[in-house]
């Protein structure tokens, strides 16, 4: 047996391995893909009070800081045993919602966008945001970084910091909102449901209109029937901050809802030997490997998962995406029939984009953001507490015991990408299996197409927070599996030229 | 207003050698050996949040730390021009957009770029134990790096009083 080794090497994101090993007569015969996790978490928190862990667990990730206060806190929340005022609880949705709205435009018009707006075959060199501002217009590029930098103005206001808040502590907020800096917010949140607008357009224009784009988006190459994770509020409706864990099978029906605390009755981890990154599944469905369907116990956290798992958006221009999403991809818009193709991610996640730019205006609005009672003081203690947020890139619980004093004695995360590693397995196993054949010369074309199948999962790696080239090489080696001997390695260089050596 | 030259200092402080450049930060702040017009921030963020940093600014020298996957020693400092970092002409960074793109676009966008970036950076051990230390080879090499990035605040300073 061959094995061909994708090697991305990035400098500070992580650094993922995919192991693909063929048969002899070069056909796929299994894929394993390997990421580095960071060490030393629940040692890192043990011995500090617990409501530090809302600043500090920020620092985990400098991707998604936000969802990591904003799941800490509500487990600190709990470790107290106190319900946070109403006030509190808009401040802190209206921003979360503000968070996902930057986050998720990075993701589209930075990340997945290029593959559709210049073509996932489209020269390296033009396949990224500065080729998706030449083909959209220049005037897009200034909307992207406006509509980001209200989200963080907003963040600024709420969270006292523009990209690691700090206000939510056990029983609420530390930091009141003016008049004025909710008439400022009420102006972003106006601003962003225009740019909500403007992206549909996008979306409209020259991803739907290209139907070559459209079965690309439905080929079987990117599909998967797994099980489908996301919060939904009271009416089953997708909530980023908070609401109960709802799971619907790829059969559409609901498998699960569960409070946050409940969530080890529901999900447990598979081990693999090669792999520091455990494996979520469904605990009552049990782990029965990388295989999908109704009797696998794989699932998903992702924005399609969300979608997949509500029965809708709790605002109107959302709902209409929502209708549409489902109309277009199942021929039914009620979504009760769920959409199992792996690259919808990037449609269902605009389809948040829109909700959640329109409950930033909505929670900007609501007089009860410049109350004062943003605080309840705790007056006891439970000593465990679970707080479930739903991350950009999946369900993220936070899980921490203490002692009587609040000091942390265990702690438990789920991020988001982990939720996602068994699919992202087998996502990269589906496309290599129909890309890569004995024969077929490994094309930058071809790598990017493996590679989309788990960009569409906005994965982050290594929860590191910066990175100054950022750009991922890949190395592929082809091996005689008897004797070892290299038989040649193909690369791409961060300029995205492809090298071959025999 | 925007100092016209900035030493920004990336990393992590709660990740073993990835605390090298918010170590170096406070060292740097701590010293009051930097002329006025040089301004030194510390700052946990990547991609598109890079931007907000360098628009204004004249010259700006970035701390960081690097792993090559070479042969490289832990500890050893590097100056790096930008060119050595090429246009991010892949989309393969997780989830941000690399510096250079983020400068290309800033340009784009009709933003003040900085007319020069340079990179001082130090090749790093461990960037994955949560509360490690730092390895003693790249605690080593903070005085260095703090002794250039002086250095090269005054010769920034120097150049704009010519």
């Amino acid at each position: 047996m061959n094995s061909i080794v994708i090697d991305p090497i990035t400098r500070l994101e992580g650094h993922g391995k995919i192991h693909l090993f063929l048969t002899d007569d070069g056909e796929l015969a299994n894929c394993y893909f390997q990421v580095p996790e960071l060490r030393g978490f629940e040692k890192f928190c043990q011995g500090r009070p617990v409501e530090e862990l809302a600043r500090i667990t920020t620092r985990i990730c400098g991707v998604c800081p936000d969802a990591h206060h904003m799941a800490s806190a509500k487990a600190a929340d709990a470790v107290y045993g106190v319900t946070i005022p109403s006030a509190a609880y808009k401040l802190r949705s209206l921003m979360y919602n503000a968070f996902f709205a930057g986050d998720h435009t990075t993701h589209f018009y930075a990340l997945a966008g290029p593959d559709f707006v210049c073509g996932p075959d489209a020269p390296p060199a033009e396949r990224n945001i500065l080729g998706l501002i030449a083909k959209v217009g220049l005037d897009a590029g200034k909307k992207v970084i406006a509509q980001r930098a209200g989200g963080q103005r907003i963040i600024e206001i709420i969270g006292g910091k523009k990209v690691h808040p700090v206000t939510a502590i056990p029983g609420g907020q530390a930091k009141r909102i003016t008049k004025e800096e909710q008439q400022e917010m009420i102006r972003i949140g106006e601003s962003m449901v225009q740019f909500a607008k403007f992206t549909i357009q996008v979306v409209n224009d020259i991803v739907l209109a290209n139907k070559t784009y459209v079965d690309l988006i439905l080929s079987d190459t990117y599909a998967h029937k797994t099980y489908n994770m996301g919060l939904v509020d009271e009416n089953n409706k997708v909530n980023f901050y908070d609401g109960k864990v709802r799971v619907v099978g790829p059969d559409g029906k609901e498998h699960a809802k569960y409070e946050p605390k409940d969530y080890l009755e529901f999900v447990s981890e598979h081990v693999e030997p090669y792999s520091y990154l455990k494996y979520p599944y469904l605990k009552k469905i049990g782990w029965k490997g990388f295989v999908d369907g109704v009797d696998s116990g794989v699932y998903k956290a992702t924005p399609l998962s969300r979608l997949n798992a509500s029965d809708g958006m709790a605002t109107p221009l959302a709902q209409e995406e929502y209708e549409r999403f489902y109309k277009t991809l199942t021929g039914d818009h009620s979504g009760k029939i769920p959409v199992n193709a792996t690259l919808a991610t990037h449609w269902a996640r605009v389809v948040e984009l829109v909700y959640a730019c329109e409950a930033t205006l909505d929670g900007a609005k609501d007089e009860e953001v410049v109350s004062d009672k943003i605080h309840t003081i705790p007056k006891g203690i439970v000593g465990e507490g679970v707080g479930i947020v739903e991350a950009p890139r999946g369900t993220l619980t936070h899980h921490y015991k203490t002692d009587e004093q609040g000091i942390v004695t265990m702690a438990n995360l789920i991020v988001g990408t982990t939720n996602n590693n068994a699919a992202i397995t087998m996502s990269i196993k589906r496309a290599a299996q129909d890309l890569i054949h004995k024969g077929v010369k490994i094309t930058e074309g071809i790598l990017n197409r493996i590679e989309m199948a788990f960009r569409a999962y906005d994965p982050c790696f290594g929860c590191a927070t910066h990175s100054l080239a950022g750009e991922m090489p890949l190395e592929l080696i082809l091996h005689e599996a008897k004797t070892g001997e290299v038989l040649s390695t193909t690369w791409r260089d961060s300029t995205g030229k492809i090298f071959h050596q025999n | 207003m925007t100092k016209p030259f900035l030493i920004l200092c990336l990393g992590n402080e709660v990740i073993a050698d990835d605390a090298f450049g918010p170590e170096a930060a406070r060292i740097l702040l701590e010293s009051k050996k930097l002329p006025s017009p040089v301004e030194v921030i510390y700052a946990p963020v990547a991609g598109f949040a890079l931007l907000d940093l360098l628009a204004g600014r004249e010259r700006v020298l970035i701390v960081d730390t690097i792993q090559t996957g070479h042969k490289t020693p832990a500890g050893h400092l590097s100056f790096l021009a930008l060119s050595d970092f090429p246009a991010s002409h892949n989309l393969t960074s997780s989830h941000q957009i690399s510096l250079p793109t983020a400068l290309e676009l800033g340009k784009r966008m009709g933003m003040t770029m900085p007319r020069q970036i340079e990179i001082l950076a130090v090749e790093a051990a461990d960037l994955e134990t949560l509360g490690g230390p730092m390895t003693a080879a790249v605690q080593a090499a903070l005085n260095d790096a703090v002794s250039r990035a002086i250095l090269w605040a005054k010769k920034a300073s120097r150049s704009k009083n010519q």
